[in-house]
């Protein structure tokens, strides 16, 4: 079958590698851009978030080209994210899309139709044929994710302009067609020296800053802008917290089997929030406290507007940010937010904290002379 | 003798309760435990301008209206100077649902805003694994003030008068009126008259008959959400659903009511919609924030009204 998925940053790496695995034939939606936001709204609930818009839009790009299924995934709540996959099934099903569309989602009574599910996603495979396909999967997000955090170190102190980003996308490209674990070994070794290579390191001091918030806002570039290339091009170095494989997981292996507790966040987040609020809205405030404790200059909070997790993290992020002394800036964004005013607001951001960074150094030296 | 008398007016304690979001829902029960208490129970006023923008002033600006107005709710408790101020964290209220993510961390929102002079008694209510968790936190919570028996007994009367209430609310009167028209949207929105414009009364006085998903058994709301090929997990979804389901052969006009930015409304307005226009009655969707103005309300209710009278009169 040929099978349609949302994008969510570059993990259609991974899941092209997988679903060939299982015996279909992937078919990647292109990359989201303003055609893709602007389909997806136009059938979309007005009051839904972004993501949903987004991801509608990267299903029927992927339609166009010929997808005859869709995958995607659900959940049970209480964040939106686990009916959206019943709402866009039903929003195809209106526009007269003839698409299978399969939920991926631990199965509640309906067992039946679950097996079937089961059935039309373990396609024409064998064991052997899906065994590889996982590896490969696995290994190739892994692979995206160490090359991603290394840019990130790298950008701000790279030789020339632009060089970071057009290195990484080209070994991401060939890391998409490598077929063997040898290749994708290959890949990994060669990216992670040409990425050392570009860092120029006479570079004094950087500023570090935090990224915490919804997993789609911060992993998705279309949607977030490029926050994470423009922070770096503004000369700061940027800290990752949410990792794809450890949301994959911690969310779906271990949520599904029951075994994930929060214990680590919560024990992060005391004093502050103390229950799981849908999302990643726990996370975002442990994250934040763990982030202060790090000693970073600062930290972004980036959601998509009317994300009910992340508000509540947004009403609890003051605190932490009086208590820690550590500057907190929220990014909300929208199908309306202009890439103009997004770039204006992280430059006052990085003033502020270049600011900040000089008084301290300024307060520093006067009680070294003075004492 | 005069010690104990001064040891009785001592423990008296003042519970405040904020009249907003499951207040609504629960206020017999929660007053009536309490009081069996021995509190003395302080419910703040109905919602007003006053209110509503010291909440608009505290809470998050991304936060939805009922949120806000129950902050200004608190706020003004914590004004009157109770001594506790009962905020519980609604994570569940059925089997297998959740209420909404705002009600998950509201107490530790609250916290920030109240005085530390104000005590918060938030217990935990999760009925997702089982719906007799609910009773084990308020008694629990009542251990802490009583002893066991007095407890249980509190708690089992509250019940009682929280059953017979409900049970009051679903006999729907056979009045003849003009327009049948059903309100959905969660209930601290249709019972909040400050909020919601008066809504419920303009109908009325337009000559509808009003009816809401309160009025709609809880088993029966179960049931009709049978057909639908995923079961919706936030119980005030679920009970809309339900409700249009066993008023629609009745119905000439449903109007949703959600707060501007309401996560599970705008989903589940979809299948209201689909649901609706499969039958040809007419809907609208009504959104509400603290920019609503009354007058833009009232034009488009009078319209919606005239649309159906005009399709009743073929």
């Amino acid at each position: 079958m040929k099978v349609t998925f949302p994008h969510l940053g570059n993990a259609y790496i991974a899941i092209e590698a997988l679903l060939e695995g299982l015996g279909h034939h992937p078919i990647t939606p292109p990359l989201g851009t303003r055609r893709t936001l602007e389909w997806g709204g136009k059938y979309s609930p007005e009051e839904t978030c972004l993501p949903f818009k987004t991801i509608l839009g990267n299903m029927l790009e992927g339609i166009e080209l010929g997808a005859d299924s869709v995958y995607m995934i659900g959940g049970w709540g209480p964040c939106r994210l686990g009916y959206y996959a019943e709402i866009q099934r039903i929003i195809l099903h209106d526009l007269g899309k003839q698409v299978e569309f399969v939920t991926l989602e631990v199965p509640q009574k309906n067992y039946t139709v679950a097996y079937r599910r089961l059935r039309n996603v373990l396609g024409n495979t064998n064991v052997a044929r899906l065994a590889r396909g996982c590896r490969l999967a696995w290994a190739k997000l892994k692979v995206v994710e160490q090359a991603e955090t290394i840019a990130l170190q790298v950008r701000p102190r790279e030789k020339w302009r632009g060089a970071t980003s057009l290195f990484l996308e080209e070994q991401l490209q060939k890391l998409r067609n490598a077929q063997s674990m040898g290749a994708v070994r290959r890949i990994e070794i060669d990216t992670t020296e040409g990425l050392r290579s570009l860092s120029d390191d006479s570079t004094p001091d950087l500023l570090r800053v935090g990224i915490i918030g919804e997993i789609y806002t911060v992993v998705e570039p279309f949607v977030n802008s490029r926050l994470e290339e423009r922070l770096g091009y503004l000369g700061v170095e940027v800290v990752r917290t949410i990792s794809l494989r450890r949301w994959v997981e911690e969310h779906i292996f271990l949520n599904a089997l029951g075994l994930y507790n929060y214990r680590s966040l919560k024990r992060s987040a005391q004093g502050y929030l103390h229950r799981f609020v849908g999302g990643h809205g726990l996370e975002s405030v442990a994250r934040s406290v763990d982030l202060a404790k790090e000693n970073l200059d600062g930290i972004i909070h980036i959601f998509p507007m009317s994300c009910m997790p992340e508000i509540m993290a947004q009403a609890i992020l003051p605190e932490v940010s009086r208590d820690m002394q550590i500057p907190i800036l929220s990014l909300i964004v929208d199908e309306h937010a202009g890439e103009t005013g997004f770039q204006t607001r992280l430059e006052a951001f990085v003033d502020l904290l270049q600011r900040r960074v000089r008084v301290g150094e300024c307060l520093q030296e006067e009680r070294c002379t003075l004492g | 003798m005069l010690r104990s008398e001064t040891r009785e007016v001592v423990s008296i304690r003042q519970i405040g309760i904020p009249r907003a979001l499951y207040y609504f829902h629960y206020h017999t029960l929660w007053r009536r435990f309490f009081e069996e208490l021995g509190f003395e129970v302080v419910v703040s006023p109905p919602t007003n301008k006053q209110i509503l923008d010291g909440g608009l002033t505290t809470c998050v600006d991304g936060a939805c209206l009922a949120i806000k107005s129950y902050v200004g709710h608190s706020l003004a408790l914590v004004a009157q100077d109770v001594d506790y101020l009962f905020v519980p964290q609604i994570t569940s209220v059925a089997r297998q649902e959740y209420t909404c993510p705002y009600f998950l961390g509201l107490p530790d929102v609250l916290r920030q805003y109240v005085p530390p002079s104000t005590q918060l008694l938030s217990p935990v209510l999760d009925a997702r694994k089982r719906e007799t968790a609910l009773g084990e936190s308020f008694v629990r919570l009542g251990l802490s003030f009583a002893r066991p028996t007095t407890v249980r007994r509190a708690w089992n009367q509250a019940l009682e008068q929280q059953r017979v209430e409900e049970e009051s609310a679903h006999q729907v009167c056979a009045e003849k009126h003009r327009l049948q028209i059903l309100i959905l949207g969660p209930r601290y929105l249709i019972d909040d008259p400050f909020l919601n414009g008066n809504l419920c009364e303009r109908l009325r006085s337009m000559g509808a008959q009003v009816y809401t998903a309160s009025q709609v058994p809880e088993e029966r709301s179960w049931y009709l959400n049978r057909s639908l090929a995923k079961r919706l997990f936030w119980s005030s979804a679920r009970r809309s659903m339900g409700a249009v389901e066993y008023f629609l052969d009745r119905l000439d006009g449903v109007i949703s009511l959600s707060p501007f930015g309401c996560g599970a409304e705008s989903l589940v307005g979809v299948l209201i919609a689909r649901r609706a226009r499969e039958r040809s009655v007419p809907m609208m969707a009504l959104n509400i924030d603290e920019h609503s103005s009354e007058v833009g309300m009232v034009t488009r209710l009078e319209a919606f009204c005239d649309l159906i009278e005009r399709k009743k009169s073929g």
